[in-house]
């Protein structure tokens, strides 16, 4: 099995996602709902949930009704990280595994599951060096943005293969410096496309480093190799970095600003996908804590489609401005 | 509007609510003189193990309605606003967070500093947001319940373990409260708390059964009131005794053939919460001669839905029954067992057409509504209708325009009892 992550896409309208979820509940869910009705381009069979937001909850059920998939499993991933919750979250991995056993007559063994943490780890380890390029402006923050995203969605060897021959490749490159451009952590809600990014950079911003699920989230820590793998899978899962969707959401801020510390960047933007709640109670915040630091931070709240950018140019250069 | 206007009649029962509400306020202020821990907690948590361990518990959230009855919720709403929390955020969060920055009185919804907070996400994550949020404010101790989240295809095999990660949070619970307040567990209060607290959930059960009579003898007026108690005062005697009174009321009106409504046409359901600062809108029903019968949200709190969970299970065992009560509650049913228990009622209660309140503010309840509604209309013939609005902020409310398709509505239920 290959897993795919579903990302949104901003150039297509939502018209049949409409017509089962209210106007105000998150665009970029509305936006997989209305790729998922009208078939998703890949050979998809099935499609896992895993516990986010109120939006993505309740619109499991949504799915259940109206998409034409052979397999559906709303993951629990529990909204607490302590000893009970990975009990808890262990004992739903592994119903996950059973019904996928179930359905598709696999066997998914031990073994399997090592094998794949293994490969995982490669391609994370290999991920942490080369975000390190954009440290010193080898690589652009919309090329690595781009390069997380394809891995998401692609055989697991074959990424192996591409990041490596990538990583070669900027190994040949000498570091680079423009003082004009003003080194960003990037943050918020989901950001899966990548024209966003441009559009940053187009305005003299360059994403040293993010807090996103498609960015650091994704490789910024290993699994242990050593431990049973369902239970290492779990525990992994509890301990990486924590998102606005899981409790304390708070503490989210203490890896965010320890990254902004550790890459010294000239300023943090966040940004919310409009209705995307935890940002949004998360936001004040984040806002008074980095205005205690002093450093320079933006919140912005955005429509999940292209027009939309533009539209915020001003709020961007003005903070180019600020910083 | 075209039909002249009437007036419904409310039980002389929920004059009494009035009382209960002052006991309960009489009760934190007490608390408070007397140094007893007192803690915060939202919709859907246990609130009969906070009076277990003799803890006073404060709803911020009905808090926050008498905030809206009063007109006070607005300003409040945009107080919240200011410190950077957007318009489209949970309205009573806001008005919570907006009383608490101006220092108000209970009387106007205001909630004091607690000892400490209780969350739970079972019905929302906004819940845990919330006290993060107020407890980080006033720097005092939060404690949440993740309840997993039941979908339509969750297996029995899956309930097990659900239910075993909510026990295991309720024990910890019931730690942490002995560790914030050295106040010990004792079962034999639990049990006293726990049979009060089914006692008063089958009570209004048995209100909403007499609602089933044609004509209704429960309107909105005593049950959106009514209520209050089912989240503030479960565990405690004294608001059985006023549900008691209610239903010995509603049952003679049964038995007299009297209804709340003087001519009843339409028996109607609503679905959701209603609007606090405009719960006169419903009186605009009786002009049509409609009445609701039933209101899924005010049922769900009478908590005891489950026909698993009996009162030997939950006096012998108050923790694991209650982690199985707030696994099957009404208010956060999967889309597939939503539709089933709507039909069922709407069968039930011989209801004409259910009105769906698509709440800007609270996103878990308003979606799968859509297909709520068209399963209805397709697959049971109930005409359905969905309106858009706020529980808590009167600037999200156009209620010319709701009272422009309800009004619509209405023609449609006439036309089709002429059939």
């Amino acid at each position: 099995m290959i897993p795919v992550r579903l990302l949104g896409d901003p150039t297509i309208g939502i018209d049949r996602a409409n017509e089962h979820i209210p106007p105000n509940h998150c665009t970029w869910a509305k936006n997989l709902l209305e790729q998922a009705i009208n078939g998703f381009e890949a050979d998809i069979k099935g499609v896992i949930t895993t516990h986010g937001c109120d939006c993505t909850n309740r619109e499991f059920d949504i799915w259940l009704e109206c998409v034409d998939l052979e397999f559906f499993y709303f993951l629990n991933a529990p909204l607490k990280r302590n000893e009970a919750a990975l009990k808890f979250f262990i004992d739903d991995i592994k119903e996950l595994i059973n019904q996928l056993e179930e359905k598709f007559n696999v066997n998914i063994t031990s073994a399997k599951i090592s094998k794949a943490i293994k490969k995982m780890n490669q391609i994370r380890n290999q991920l942490r060096q080369i975000s390190e390029y954009r440290s010193n402006m080898i690589l652009k923050g919309s090329d690595f943005h781009s390069l997380v995203k394809k891995i998401q969605q692609m055989d697991k060897n074959k990424a192996l293969k591409m990041i490596e021959s990538t990583l070669q490749d900027l190994k040949t490159h000498k570091p680079q410096s423009d003082k004009k451009l003003k080194k960003i952590l990037l943050m918020g809600s989901v950001i899966d496309d990548t024209e966003f990014i441009r559009f940053l950079e187009s305005l003299g911003f360059h994403i040293i480093i993010d807090d996103l699920c498609i960015g650091t989230k994704y490789f910024w820590e290993n699994v242990a190799e050593t431990e049973e793998p369902i239970k290492a899978l779990a525990k992994y899962h509890l301990n990486k970095p924590i998102y606005s969707t899981k409790f304390p959401s708070y503490k989210r801020f203490e890896i965010v600003k320890d990254l902004a510390k550790q890459f010294n960047v000239d300023g943090v933007i966040n940004i919310a996908q409009k209705f995307c709640e935890p940002i949004l109670y998360d936001h004040p915040y984040f806002s008074k804590k980095f205005k205690e630091l002093g450093i320079p931070y933006i919140f912005v709240e955005m429509e999940y489609n292209r027009e939309s950018y533009k539209q915020l140019t001003t709020r961007f250069e003005a903070f180019k401005e600020i910083i | 509007m075209s039909a002249d206007k009437k007036t419904g009649k409310m039980l002389n029962a929920t004059n009494k609510l009035k009382n209960e509400m002052g006991r309960h306020f009489l009760a934190i202020e007490q608390a408070y003189r007397d140094g007893k821990p007192t803690a915060w907690a939202t919709a859907g948590t246990p609130v009969e193990f906070l009076y277990t361990m003799d803890v006073q518990p404060m709803l911020p959230e009905n808090s926050a309605t008498i905030s809206a009855a009063l007109k006070k919720s607005q300003d409040f709403i945009e107080l919240a606003e200011t410190e950077g929390f957007s318009y489209d955020l949970c309205s009573y969060f806001k008005t919570n967070v907006g009383a608490v920055l101006s220092n108000a009185d209970m009387s106007v919804g205001g909630t004091r500093k607690p000892t400490f907070m209780l969350s739970s996400d079972v019905i929302c994550d906004t819940h845990v947001n919330w006290f993060q949020v107020q407890a980080e404010r006033f720097n005092v101790p939060h404690f949440t319940i993740d309840v997993p989240h039941v979908v339509s295809n969750t297996t029995n095999r899956q309930r097990e373990y659900f239910k075993k990660y909510i026990i295991e949070q309720l024990w910890e619970l019931l730690d942490f409260i002995k560790e914030v307040t050295g106040n010990e567990y004792n079962k034999e209060k639990a049990q006293e708390i726990a049979i009060n607290s089914y006692e008063m959930g089958k009570i209004w059960q048995d209100v909403f059964e007499l609602r089933k009579n044609i004509p209704c003898p429960v309107s909105t007026r005593d049950t959106f009131g009514g209520l209050f108690p089912l989240f503030t005062m479960t565990g405690l005697k004294s608001p059985i005794k006023l549900y008691k009174r209610m239903y010995s009321e509603a049952k003679q009106r049964v038995e007299n053939g009297i209804g709340a409504l003087e001519q009843e046409e339409y028996r109607l359901m609503f679905e959701g919460i209603p609007f606090w600062y405009n719960l006169r809108f419903f009186s605009n029903l009786e002009r049509w001669n409609a009445i609701i019968v039933y209101e899924p949200y005010v049922y769900a709190f009478t908590k005891y839905t489950n026909p698993n969970i009996t009162k030997e299970m939950v006096i012998k065992n108050p923790v694991e029954s209650m982690a199985e009560l707030v696994l099957s509650f009404w208010y956060i049913y999967d889309l597939k067992t939503r539709v089933k228990m709507f039909k069922e009622t709407v069968k039930d209660w011989k209801i004409d057409g259910v009105i769906l309140h698509d709440n800007l503010s609270c996103r878990p309840n308003a979606c799968g509504m859509y297909d709520l509604k068209r399963k209805l209309m397709e697959e049971a013939d109930i005409p359905s209708l969905v309106i858009t609005s706020d529980m808590n902020d009167p600037r999200k409310m156009n209620e010319t325009q709701v009272l422009n398709q309800i009004e619509s509505f209405i023609e449609i239920l006439r036309e089709r009892k002429k059939r």
